[in-house]
This record gives C-alpha cells, sequence and structure tokens, in this order.
C-alpha cells in the first residue's frame, strides 16, 4: 500500500467541537435524571411480613381506573373494601350484607332494610339515599353493567333505611343480582367526578387508601367497620401479568396471596402452596350449526364421538381440570344428581348416530388470552384428524377473533365460557349462547325446542324448580349436539404458607376478608 | 432545516394515522372499548350505540384530529376512552419510569458492546484488521427479550433470591428488567461498533499511524472516534427503542412502563391514551435524534474542517477471516445435520408425553403438547429462515435507497422505530386483511428503519470526503457519483448490520400471531416454537433451547456470511475513474 502523501486524519487531541461537547453533556445529564429514583413508582422497598399485612398478587391490572361499573368490580369485592347488598353463599342462595333483610311486594317490586350502624370509609353514614344513589347511577351508567343486561331497574327510598327496588318485568333473581360486585354500594362523593372513584368510598372492612395506575393499590384496615374489624392491619396488591413472575411471587415469599397460577407452573410450585377451585367455566367446542359441514347433525356427532377429553385434562391441564360431563360443572353442585333424571337420559337418547366422515375440512379456531387453549386446539387437531376429519386452525388474541366467530366465520370454535357470570345463576348464559335471539351465539343455532325450554327456565323462581328446568334446557341444547363441553377449569390460587383464611372463590368474587391473615 | 421539515412532516403523518387508527383498522373503537372495559359482556347494539355516543365517535377522523389539536393547544391531553381518567398523569409517569428502565438499560447495554468490541480493537491496534465472526454479538442478538427476561427472573429472584421478581420500587427492580432489555441491545450495538472498527483500521491513515509508531492508545482512541458518527444514530434508535418498545420486559417484570402503556391502547384503540403516549416517544425520539445529530456532526467536522475524512475504502483485500470461515462452515453443518436429522419426522403428531425430556428416541425432547421438537425446528427451518431472509433483503434495498436522502429520510426512520409494533400490525391488517404475507408488510415498516439511518449516516460521511466531494468539478454527475462511489461503500457495511437484524426481523415475525397474521399454527415457525416453550423453560429448558439454539446458529451464520461477503466494492469501481486521475491515487486518501 502507498503511503498517502498527505496524511489526513482525525486528530484525537483535538478537544471535541461546541456541538458534540453540549450534546454529551445533554445525554449525560439525562441519563443522569434517569438514574435517579424518584424515578420509580412506590419509594417503599418490600417489607418483612411482620406488620400483619397481606401482600396479593394478580392477574389483571385495573383497565378502568378500579370503577365499580366494570371488570374492575370483581378488585373491589376480592379486597372486600366495597360491599354489596347481598351476598351469595357457596350454594348461590343470596344471603343478607348491606340489607339486612327484603321482601318480594309485589311481582316486579322488592324491598330491602338497609343495615344500620355503616359508614363508608370517608365517615359518612350509609342510609337508603346512599343505597338509591348508587343503584340509580348503575342502572344510568353507559354501557350498561353486564349484570343488568336486559333489565330496566329502579330504585326509590322508602324511608332512611328502607329502598324499594323494581324492575319492568318479573325477575325473580334480583337479590342473587344484586350480589354482584358491579353493583357495589360506594359513597356518594365517589360518584361526584367523571369516573367513579373507589378510594376511601367502600364499607368493607378494608379501606382503598391509593392506587398507583395499572402497578399497584394499597388497602388499610378500617377501624370503623360494622362486622368484626379485619384481623389483618391492610393489604399491598401489586398487578402482575406474567405468570411466570406471580408463581416466582409465591416461591419467594414476595406475595402471600397469588390469583391464578398457570397450570404449567404449578408443577414447579410445592403442593401445599396451590389450591385448586373449581370455576363455573366449562371449556367447550362451538360448532357452526348453521353451515359447513356441521349443519349436519350426524357430522356433529362424529366431532362428538371423536372427542378423548381424558386425555385433553391430562395433557394439557396435567389433571387439574374435570371432564365435562354437560354444559354446567362441579361449581354448581346440583347439576350432576339431576343428569341422572329420566327426562335428562332420554333427550339425549335421540342424539344422531356419528356419520363416517372421511376428509371433511373444518376450520378449527380459539384464542391465545387462556395460554391453555391453543394447546387444547392442537390436541382436538389430532383427535378430529383421527376420525377423518382435515383441519385447519385459526388461532389469534380474543379481540381479535370474537366478532368472526359470532359471524359464523368458523367452523368450530373453542370457548372457555363463564357459566354463572354475575348473579350465580346460569339461565343468562344459556340464553345469550344458544337462543336464538342470542347474543353470543357462536353456535348460529336457533331450535324452537331449546328456546323453549330457556324460557320455561327463565320464569322459575329461584330453588329446585328452577335448577331441573336448567337442566331440561342444558339436554335439549345437548340433544341436537350443538356443541360439545370439553371439560371444566380449576382455577389454581397461590397461598404461602403463613396464609390462614384466605377465601376460595369460584365466581372470582372474594380473596381476602377480614378473617384472612398472613404471618 | 430539511431535517427538522423531514421531523414535523413525519411525526404529524404518524400522529394522524394513530388518529385514524379504527378507520384504518377498520375495528370499531366502540367494540374494542367495551370489551376492555368487560371483557366478557355480551357486544349488543344497545352497549356499542351506548359506547360511541360517549366517545363522540361519530364525528369521523378529521373531526376527531381536529378536536385532540383544539385541546392539546390548551395543554390537555384528553381524557382515556377506557378509563375516563385523565390521560397526563398516566402518561407522564410512564414515560418517567421508561426513561429510567432506558437509563439502566443502556448502562448494561454499553458495558456488553464495549466488551464485545474490545477484542476487534485489541486487534485493529495491533495491525490485524480481520474481521471475525461476531459469534457472541450475533448469538446475543438472537436472544429474544422474553426468553431473556424469564432466564434472569428465574436466576436472580427465585435461584438467588437477590432481587424481586416484579414491580418498580426502587433500584434493586430495574437491574433485572435492565439486564433482560441491555443484553440483547448490547450485542447489537458491540456487533456494530466491531464492524465499524475494522472498517476504520483498514483505512489507510491507520497504517501509516501504525507504521509511524503512534501509541497504542492514541490509534485506539482515534479508531473510536472514527467509527463514531456512523454509530451514534443507532444508539439513538436503540435508546428511543428501549424506551417505548420494551413491552415484553415491562410485561414479565410487571413494570408500569410506556411499552405497556401503548399497548393495550393500541388494542383497546384507546385514541386520547395512544395518540399522547406516542406524541410523548416521539418528542423523546426527537430530542434524542437532535443530540445524535450534534454529536455526529461534531464529530464529522473535527474530521473534516481541515483534514478530511479519509475513508476512502481501503484497497488491500479484507483479513481472510478464518475466524468468520470457521463460523460459517461449522453453522452449515449443523444446519444440515438438523434439517436433515428432523425432515423425515412428524412435526404436529401430539404422540409423545408432555415436555418429554430430550432422549435416543427424541434428540431434542418434546413440547408441551407431546410434538418432536428436532421435528418442529427441522420442518420450521425453511419458511423461517426464507421468510426472514426476504425481509431482511427488502428491508436492506428500502434502507439503502431511503438512506441516499440522509436528511430527507430523519424524520421517516425516526417516526417508524418509535411506532409500536401493534400500531403497525393493526394498520397492516386493517389495510391488506389477515392474510400471510401481511406480517412480513408489517415487520417490513419497521425493520427497513434502523438501515436507513445507517445508510444515511455513512452516506453523509463519504459526500463529506474530498473524493467524493470533488466528483463534481471531474464531470461526475450525482447519480454517477452514488452509483460508483457511494454505494458500494455503503452496501457492505448496512448488509452486515442487515446480517446482525435477521434474528429479530424472525422473531417480529412470530410475535405478531395474535392479530392471526403470518403461517397459522400449528406451522413450526422458529417464532411460534420459542413462544410456545418460554412458558415451561423452568421445567423443560429443552422446550426454548432448541428453537433458541437454531435461532442463534442463525444469527451465527447470516454475520459470519456477511463478513465474508465481498469487501467494499470501490476495488472493483476504481477504475472508473477518469484515466486522468489514475496517477494521482491521493484522490482517495
Amino acid at each position: 500500500m502507498k503511503p498517502p502523501t498527505e496524511p489526513r486524519r482525525p486528530d484525537p487531541r483535538r478537544p471535541l467541537p461546541r456541538s458534540a461537547r453540549v450534546a454529551t453533556a445533554g445525554v449525560a445529564a439525562a441519563l443522569g435524571c434517569s438514574l435517579l429514583a424518584g424515578c420509580f413508582a412506590g419509594s417503599d422497598e418490600p417489607t418483612a411480613r411482620s406488620d400483619g399485612r397481606i401482600s396479593v398478587a394478580m392477574l389483571l391490572p385495573p383497565r378502568s381506573g378500579l370503577s365499580p361499573l366494570s371488570d374492575d368490580a370483581f378488585k373491589l369485592s376480592r379486597w372486600s373494601t366495597a360491599e354489596t347488598l347481598v351476598r351469595l353463599d357457596a350454594e348461590g342462595t343470596p344471603g343478607p350484607f348491606l340489607a339486612t333483610s327484603w321482601e318480594r311486594t309485589a311481582p316486579t317490586a322488592w324491598r330491602f332494610e338497609i343495615r344500620p350502624g355503616v359508614t363508608f370509609h370517608d365517615g359518612s353514614e350509609l342510609d337508603a339515599t346512599a343505597v338509591v344513589g348508587a343503584l340509580t347511577e348503575a342502572a344510568g351508567a353507559s354501557p350498561l353493567p353486564r349484570v343488568l343486561d336486559g333489565v330496566e331497574l329502579s330504585a326509590r327510598a322508602v324511608d332512611d333505611d328502607t329502598v324499594e327496588v323494581a324492575t319492568a318485568t318479573p325477575d325473580p333473581l334480583l337479590p342473587q343480582r344484586l350480589s354482584s360486585p358491579q353493583l357495589a354500594v360506594l359513597a356518594p362523593g365517589a360518584y361526584d367526578g367523571e369516573a367513579v372513584d373507589p378510594v376511601g368510598t367502600g364499607t368493607g372492612p378494608f379501606e382503598l387508601t391509593s392506587v398507583d395506575g395499572t402497578s399497584g393499590a394499597t388497602l388499610d384496615r378500617y377501624a370503623d367497620y360494622w362486622g368484626t374489624p379485619a384481623k389483618a392491619s391492610g393489604i399491598d396488591v401489586s398487578f402482575v401479568p406474567d405468570g411466570t413472575a406471580r408463581a416466582a411471587a409465591l416461591r419467594t415469599g414476595r406475595a402471600d396471596v397469588v390469583e391464578a397460577v398457570p397450570v404449567g407452573q404449578a408443577a414447579t410450585l410445592d403442593d401445599d402452596l396451590v389450591v385448586e377451585v373449581p370455576m363455573p367455566r366449562t371449556n367447550t367446542l362451538y360448532l357452526n350449526n348453521a353451515k359447513g359441514p356441521f349443519r349436519d347433525p350426524a357430522v356433529r356427532a362424529a366431532a362428538r364421538a371423536a372427542i378423548d377429553r381424558a386425555r385433553l385434562v391430562d395433557q394439557v391441564y396435567e389433571g387439574r381440570a374435570d371432564e365435562a360431563a354437560g354444559l354446567l360443572g362441579p361449581a354448581l353442585p346440583w347439576a350432576a344428581a339431576l343428569r341422572e333424571d329420566d327426562a335428562y337420559t332420554a333427550a339425549l337418547a335421540q342424539r344422531s348416530r356419528p356419520a363416517r366422515v372421511d376428509g371433511v375440512r373444518i376450520t378449527l379456531a380459539t384464542f391465545t388470552d387462556r395460554s391453555e387453549l391453543p394447546e387444547v386446539a392442537v390436541q382436538l387437531q389430532q383427535q378430529l384428524e383421527a376420525a377423518g376429519f382435515v383441519v385447519e386452525q385459526d388461532v389469534r388474541e380474543y379481540q381479535f377473533i370474537e366478532s368472526d366467530a359470532l359471524a359464523g366465520a368458523f367452523d368450530a370454535f373453542i370457548l372457555s365460557r363463564a357459566t354463572v357470570l354475575d348473579s350465580g345463576d346460569p339461565v343468562a348464559y344459556l340464553q345469550s349462547d344458544f337462543g336464538c335471539e342470542g347474543s353470543f351465539n357462536i353456535a348460529q343455532v336457533c331450535r324452537p325446542a331449546i328456546d323453549r325450554a330457556i324460557t320455561a327456565a327463565a320464569a322459575a323462581e329461584a330453588g329446585p324448580e328452577r335448577q331441573r328446568l336448567v337442566m331440561a334446557a342444558e339436554a335439549a341444547v345437548l340433544a341436537g349436539d350443538t356443541v360439545v363441553p370439553l371439560l371444566h377449569e380449576r382455577v389454581l390460587q397461590g397461598e404461602g404458607t403463613g396464609v390462614e383464611g384466605a377465601l376460595r372463590d369460584p365466581r372470582e368474587r372474594e380473596l381476602i376478608d377480614a378473617d384472612t391473615v398472613a404471618r | 432545516m430539511p431535517v427538522a421539515a423531514s421531523r414535523a412532516g413525519a411525526a404529524l403523518a404518524l400522529l394522524v394515522v394513530v388518529g385514524c387508527l379504527p378507520w384504518l383498522a377498520r375495528r370499531d373503537p366502540a367494540y374494542t372499548v367495551l370489551r376492555s372495559r368487560y371483557a366478557e359482556r355480551e357486544a349488543t347494539p344497545e352497549a356499542l350505540a351506548a359506547v360511541r355516543a360517549e366517545l363522540g365517535l361519530d364525528d369521523g377522523p378529521l373531526g376527531a384530529l381536529r378536536t385532540w389539536l383544539g385541546e392539546l393547544a390548551h395543554g390537555d391531553l384528553g381524557t382515556s376512552w377506557v378509563s375516563g381518567a385523565a390521560v397526563g398523569p398516566s402518561v407522564w409517569s410512564a414515560t418517567l419510569t421508561s426513561l429510567s428502565l432506558m437509563g439502566f438499560a443502556l448502562v448494561v447495554a454499553a458495558v456488553v458492546a464495549l466488551a464485545l468490541a474490545l477484542p476487534a480493537l485489541r486487534g485493529a491496534v495491533a495491525g490485524r484488521g480481520r474481521r471475525g465472526g461476531g459469534a457472541a454479538a450475533a448469538a446475543l442478538t438472537a436472544v429474544p427479550e422474553f426468553v431473556a427476561g424469564l432466564v434472569l427472573l428465574l436466576l436472580g429472584a427465585v435461584w438467588l433470591r437477590w432481587l424481586p421478581p416484579y414491580g418498580w420500587e426502587g433500584p434493586s427492580s430495574a437491574v433485572l428488567p435492565a439486564l433482560a432489555l441491555g443484553l440483547p441491545a448490547g450485542g447489537l450495538l458491540g456487533g456494530l461498533v466491531a464492524s465499524a472498527i475494522v472498517d476504520a483500521a483498514a483505512e489507510p491513515w491507520a497504517t501509516t499511524w501504525r507504521l509511524a509508531g503512534a501509541r497504542r492508545r492514541t490509534l485506539a482512541v482515534a479508531l473510536l472516534r472514527r467509527s463514531a458518527p456512523a454509530l451514534v444514530g443507532q444508539v439513538a434508535l436503540v435508546v428511543v427503542g428501549l424506551t417505548g418498545g420494551a413491552v415484553a420486559v415491562e410485561q414479565i417484570f410487571a413494570v408500569p412502563g410506556l411499552g405497556r402503556l401503548m399497548l393495550g391502547a393500541a388494542a383497546a384503540q384507546d385514541l386520547p391514551t395512544l395518540r399522547s403516549s406516542m406524541l410523548v416517544l416521539l418528542v423523546v425520539a426527537g430530542a434524542i435524534g437532535l443530540l445524535a445529530q450534534l454529536l455526529r456532526r461534531g464529530l464529522l467536522a473535527g474530521a473534516t474542517r481541515g483534514a478530511a475524512l479519509s475513508a476512502a475504502p481501503p484497497e488491500a483485500s479484507r483479513g481472510r477471516a478464518p475466524a468468520a470461515r470457521a463460523a460459517l462452515v461449522l453453522g452449515l453443518l449443523a444446519l444440515a445435520a438438523v434439517i436433515v436429522g428432523g425432515l423425515g419426522r412428524d412435526p404436529y403428531a401430539a404422540v409423545h408425553g408432555r415436555l418429554a425430556p430430550p432422549s435416543g428416541a427424541l434428540p431434542f425432547g418434546a413440547d408441551a403438547s407431546g410434538r418432536d421438537l428436532l421435528a418442529r425446528v427441522a420442518h420450521g427451518a425453511l419458511s423461517t429462515v426464507g421468510t426472514g431472509l426476504a425481509v431482511t433483503a427488502l428491508a436492506l434495498v428500502v434502507g439503502v435507497a431511503a438512506g441516499c436522502l440522509p436528511r430527507a429520510v430523519v424524520g421517516p426512520v425516526e417516526a417508524a422505530n418509535a411506532a409500536p409494533p401493534v400500531l403497525v400490525g393493526l394498520v397492516a391488517v386493517g389495510l391488506a386483511g389477515p392474510s400471510t404475507s401481511t406480517a412480513a408488510m408489517a415487520v417490513l415498516l419497521v425493520a427497513w428503519a434502523p438501515l436507513a439511518a445507517h445508510a444515511a449516516a455513512l452516506v453523509e460521511e463519504l459526500r463529506a470526503q474530498p473524493h467524493v466531494a470533488m466528483l463534481p468539478a471531474l464531470g461526475v454527475g450525482r447519480g454517477g457519483a452514488l452509483v460508483r462511489h457511494v454505494l458500494p461503500a455503503v452496501v457492505p457495511a448496512v448488509g452486515r448490520h442487515a446480517a446482525l437484524r435477521l434474528p429479530g426481523v424472525v422473531l417480529a415475525l412470530a410475535a405478531l400471531g395474535f392479530l392471526g397474521v403470518g403461517s397459522p399454527p400449528p406451522s413450526p415457525e422458529w417464532g411460534r416454537v420459542l413462544a410456545e416453550g418460554a412458558p415451561y423453560l423452568e421445567r423443560a429448558p429443552w422446550a426454548v433451547l432448541a428453537p433458541a439454539g437454531a435461532l442463534m446458529l442463525l444469527a451465527v451464520l447470516a454475520t459470519a456470511a456477511a463478513a465474508l461477503a465481498p469487501g467494499p466494492w470501490t476495488t472493483k469501481a476504481r477504475p472508473l475513474l477518469r484515466p486522468g486521475l489514475r496517477g494521482r491515487g491521493q484522490v482517495r486518501a
């Protein structure tokens, strides 16, 4: 190589020009600021567990600023900060809570006696006016809370501690409805702003003192609680979307109680740290009854016959689920016995004989939000193809697939469906999923027999008769192989070794109450 | 001034796209907002109408944009469509969180990058300016952040118990996320720095200095400084990427940062939150870009004033790069072995035990559905590598072409780099429908930007050099100068950069699967196999190792191949100079 005649080169000893120095200083300043601890959310380092507080790791961050008029309502009730007029027991029977008693005064009207001596966390008193205000706010919300879908509800104060709640049409389930966390009663001050504010406005044993965006919330014991005061001095909530991180929190003692441990993580945890709670949730294969190969009941029967539930439960859920015998699972304890009923077995005996399928092409869709479902799809594809179907999968995140599913774009859709969402009663689920007018009719089904059975169940008073009619409706749905119920999920709740009295609620409304302690 | 205009134009264009998202993506915001308030509420027409009325969606995209600009003029960022709370505070706190996380991650990345570039610097100072395989850097860039995050979570929080598993409550909670972000970013930067140092060391002045007995330290500083102008722009892009694009890591460690906020807002089409976060991120991107520009101009001015950069690409052929050659041969052999061994096996049959460990019959073990991982990796190779290479090559072409307009391209590059991938994916799905090629299009829309920035930096630098600057005087037109003198020096360097980005492209293609784009499951794309295995990292490391190993192999192969590709083409282009100049070889010096 020829040496250059004129060495032209950068001179490293020359100081950087001014603009470069300014820029360097700017970068340094930005870095320095960013490293300041002041940029962190909470100033407290996680504290030791000796202070009587309970640390909880929850799955989903609040989406609506913890407004009870959204799914966030369930968080408020899980922390025992917001309370409702009525509370359901394990069987789903309504019992007193902020209302001490109630009676039906007319087909469309009920009277509730309000509990005396209850104060909100902001010091104001619970009276009929406050209850009427809260219920009116919910009934006028836009959009309407899920539990009030199709119910025109109004409330008025009869006297200081009596409220009359009326519906446009007779509603045998009104007390059950009023147990929904979305109808929690907050202090009048909570409804002043544009969004409902649950901070310091509940009545429960714990007062919500601060909410830290989507990262956490803090609750302290409320000394003037109307019942027995809380044993724990407070609750520290973190929202931890990642399953591995939640499991790690339990193993490291960072959290005392952990919501929704993924099935895949449970095997890495000590067995005594995980509690299985059966859920009123059914994984169901919805078949397209209106178009495609599954129009033919015999082909639907072939799909039913192809499915090996035991393998699904074993391979995907590692045994932590129940094989489905029908649409309603063990979370509704009365369902199983009614399947022995003669009428029920007779209805199911009419089902078509499976057709022989060979090379029938179908699309099988599901979503990724519940991490087990894509794995269920893999197993189902295998089982259906073994029976002669040719399967093509379509898997997306739920909100990107729901409208296609509702429009009947797929031949088969695997859905994890809550069967008793708000009132503890499954009729609303049957109506929306299997009624001709149902708003969630993925199966595209419309059969008069099913509609009649559901209408009969909807009109019945709560009790054994209603339960029998619900099961008759289930039989009507299954008799046509409309859908294939696969399995009933269990939620895995993580509880640290020192935790006592955490609630294991299949409806996911309760978690920590006044009796819960963590040592 | 053109740079400022380009920035403003691109930022405005991006904000308009965001403002029109529901119309571009063809998804009803009333539906998405309702869904994010009530996950399982039936979307009845009444409920949708209620939301629509509440949000004022009937004005159309222009009306909504006008309202927003009006509010913005009053310093009002509006209220979130989902939560109904003021947008300002949540965006502000997310921005602070993200900036501090970025700061920590940048420290990690700087340390990693320097460590990776040190061997190259040592060699260059000693006169062995050979391009190594860059295997370590390539392998690091192939580690997806979600895998790095999970490994660090297990290591630092569960096994060692040194650090909290999640949260954002003090410097100790920033360590793990910063490492998860900083390691891959450091790998990328380290690869770029090493490559630039080798280029610089091959320039005549470096040889002269060495022969003249310059002190090693002096030479090292000069080499670093010579490499810096092309790199500061890349660092700026990485900084912005770490600020707004750390979604996976923020999710794992529950960090309430800007990435998660924008992901949620884009999915729910919460326009007020999305617009404001985007605006903040664009301001950050602009500010950092401006800093980088000043720094680069300073560095270039130092070289061009009085003494021009002597970056005429070297005549001497590149070192033979035995390391790169060895890496290439070994990598090809390994990949061939995997493919030959796995092609005859069934990648779809779920017949083995759930998460069966590796054995003689199942060399790579089985995944959670009991499928043969060797078969899946082998069958996925063709489509993964094929699509990845095609998108990367297109990004290279677009990037180099765009880089020829170094000033005009600044704004679009910054906007494309700051735009969240989910936003780009949503718009792509809206425009092209959910097809296999939509994912490729969406990734391409983002992937060209860093390459264009790199090309632009090199083009500007070359144009400042005497042997290019004097070409007009010699009667060589702009086009001729570009084709014969600028591009031949730019393409190889940017090509090596593109190779370093290949694993990122493969992962991005798989990451958009949640929109229903790309090849549908259960096809064994490596990105999908990796994502399926990640939740089982601790119980069944093989479910992650097989696809991650394959991806690392691909990264090493790609960088080794790029290192061995023909060096700067100027040696061939030189005879095209006018004959009269040939005797005066100094024009290039």
